[in-house]
């Protein structure tokens, strides 16, 4: 596997080239333009093919991938055939959001002068800049879509990876995104999440149910169906239930739906309210807020509903709990220091301590998958914001700015992107943006009024 | 309709001296009835009978009826707005304390309800728009609980009163300005029913 070997290598390499071409520039800070190389490729320097740098926070430069249109062959019905751009466009749409690549695509390539023979085409793709090509093929088989994506490193002119799937025209979303986090998982080695799913509230007339969407947006599709106000939607660590609070018996109360079935059933309900569920790892238990003659606590309890265990003894409101994606700890608002902030305390209740300490009015936390991170909402200077805070460090940093009313802020499960919620379209939507400086803003959501994304745990 | 009455009284205690009063008339005494029973005959069974007329049924004023008692719940609590109850005891934001202009308003309604002690209640917390749904849910139940132990303090019976909160899913005004958002921050009480049936 040498041209494997080339791929992990090299990126470490322009890595370094990218920290070097920082501290060249140093004071000035890195330029979004593209800045060439220093003499990395040997290209023509009349060509417009400078390596742009664009450092993730992870300092990993992109990777550069030709996806030239794919081929397209035996469609006999216009279904089929819009099944295979749709396939081919989340392929790509789903590779460019990831943020590890920097590609070219048919328009792009367009003024090359191609034999159609790729071992004589990659040296053209590489003047062009290109490291790797993603090669497609699409046809019809019986009625089903069948598509073949492969990847050459362009370098050494070998298949890297192929892989062929087959489906109904029903499934070409989903045969798109398997393709593309197959594509992230070898080049990058970390795992994707184009197939992972986003919970959330969509208000339409006066009602709001719980939605489930693919992450971008595609494929959604109502989870409840009470007709009445369901709200904040918390997914199971194994993806298979949802936690959500409902107005449907009268006063709220926490509910679970299985996601497969759809079936429902009442978890903590007893009381005037109960709200805001949040699984433990183990999916055995869940932390809820719930009114205790009028105070509002954090309690646990099974997921069958039972041993319901306090663990909040404040005259303040204590509410929102998130459990930390490897347990023993649960992140938390709390009004006990005259306004809302962020505390943590382990799952028993015991260590409770201040969080955030920036902003009057810091809510609704929800944890980065590694447990590092928390993001929440955060009001700055009148506004509501999103912000991310180190657990260990508590360095913060706030990775939206501007009106719009920001919040329920929720990581993807590479911890590299969060979703939320914005009024900056004058109605609630739901967004995406990369989790490191809030770049590469994506409206996910256009029906209705959406709120309380979800984001599903990695698989 | 008092003060007539007594004039009428007094000009006829003026007149009555004039007339004098009528001389009562020696008794006649008691004539044996002359009734033989056995001549009364047992009652033809088709002999006519006496109508006897119903019981007046006076009509009832609906301007008089005490509409608290009304069964329209609608009417009740339109009834008990007409006579100063506050609907809404509004807060300030992220406040969940009782101002002096909320007690008033509280403490009227708890006078008006200790009079009508067969009404049950239900007191609703509300939130504005600003924050986040799940903090102003727990908001607006610590509002209409705050509403709710003002009133108790106040000797209306805690069972007659029911707290909901709907934080900010119920807004009674959908502007994003001060003057809708302090409409919003609210705990509104409706009558629900009676305590008794």
């Amino acid at each position: 596997m040498t041209t494997r070997r080339f791929v992990a290598l090299s990126l470490p390499l322009l890595a370094l080239l990218g920290t070097a071409l920082i501290r060249a520039q140093s004071p000035t800070p890195p330029s979004p333009s593209p800045a060439p190389p220093a003499g990395a490729a040997p290209a023509p320097p009349s060509q417009p093919n400078e390596v742009t740098l664009e450092l993730s926070r992870n300092q990993r430069a992109k990777i550069r991938l030709a996806i030239p249109n794919y081929a397209a062959t035996g469609f006999a019905a216009a279904a089929g055939s819009a099944a295979g751009n749709e396939l081919e466009t989340t392929v790509r749409r789903d590779l460019d959001f990831s943020g590890y690549f920097d590609i070219q695509g048919p328009e792009q390539l367009a003024g090359l002068t191609l034999s159609g023979d790729l071992l004589r085409d990659r040296d053209v793709y590489r003047s062009a800049g290109s490291e790797v090509l993603l090669a497609g093929d699409l046809r019809e088989e019986q009625g089903k879509v069948v598509f073949e994506g492969r990847l050459f490193d362009l370098k050494s002119g070998q298949s890297i990876l192929a892989k062929r799937y087959r489906g109904s025209f029903a499934t070409a979303r989903r045969i798109g995104h398997t393709f593309a986090d197959e594509v992230i998982r070898y080049l990058t080695g970390g795992a994707g999440f184009a197939l992972s799913e986003i919970a959330y509230v969509s208000e339409r007339g006066k009602i709001k149910e719980i939605w489930l969407m693919d992450y971008d947006g595609g494929n959604p599709r109502p989870l409840t169906g009470h007709r009445s106000t369901s709200m904040s939607p918390a997914w199971n660590h194994a993806g298979d239930g949802i936690a959500y609070t409902s107005f449907v018996n009268g006063p709220p109360g926490v509910y679970f739906a299985e996601v497969a079935s759809g079936k429902k059933r009442p978890l903590v309900t007893s009381g005037s309210l109960n709200i805001s569920p949040s699984f433990a790892p183990d999916g055995a238990r869940l932390a809820i807020s719930r009114s205790v003659g009028g105070n509002i606590e954090i309690f646990s309890a099974d997921t069958s509903g039972g041993n319901l265990r306090r663990l909040t003894q404040s005259a303040a409101i204590d509410t929102s709990p998130a459990w930390s994606p490897k347990g023993g700890t649960i992140a938390f608002t709390s009004s006990r220091a005259g306004n809302p902030q962020i505390y943590l305390m382990d799952e028993e209740g015991a260590s409770q301590r201040r969080l955030t300490f920036e902003g009057s009015y810091n809510d609704g936390a929800a944890w980065s998958p590694d447990g590092s991170e928390v993001t929440y909402a955060t009001r700055r200077d009148g506004r509501f914001q999103i912000a991310v805070t180190n657990v260990v460090s508590q360095e913060t940093r706030v990775i939206t700015s501007g009106p719009g009313e920001n919040e329920s802020p929720t990581f993807s499960p590479d911890g590299r992107k969060v979703a939320f919620t914005s009024r900056r379209s004058g109605i609630k939507q739901i967004y995406v943006i990369d989790a490191a400086d809030g770049a590469n803003v994506r409206q996910v959501t256009t029906e209705g009024s959406n709120d309380m994304a979800d984001w599903s745990r990695p698989k | 309709m008092n003060r007539k009455a007594l004039t009428c009284l007094i000009l006829a205690a003026a007149m009555l001296p004039m007339f004098g009063c009528p001389k009562k008339k020696p008794a006649t005494p008691a004539q044996d009835l002359n009734v033989d029973t056995t001549t009364v005959q047992p009652m033809a069974p088709n002999a006519p009978a006496t109508d006897v007329p119903e019981p007046m049924a006076p009509k009832v004023d609906d301007q008089v009826e005490d509409r608290l008692l009304s069964a329209d719940l609608q009417v009740v609590n339109d009834e008990l707005r007409r006579r100063g109850f506050a609907a809404d005891a509004y807060f300030q934001y992220d406040e969940a304390s009782l101002s002096d202009e909320t007690r008033d308003r509280l403490s009227k309604n708890a006078d008006l309800l200790k009079g009508a002690p067969q009404l049950v209640l239900i007191i609703e917390g509300h939130a504005d728009e600003r924050g986040t749904n799940e903090y102003n849910l727990a908001l607006g139940e610590r509002r209409a609980n705050a509403a709710k132990d003002y009133l108790t303090s106040l000797g209306v019976a805690e069972g007659r009163l029911r707290t909901l909160s709907y934080g900010e899913e119920r807004p009674a005004c959908t502007e994003s300005a001060e003057n809708c958002w302090a409409q919003n921050r609210r705990a509104h009480m409706v009558v629900t029913g009676r305590s008794n049936g």
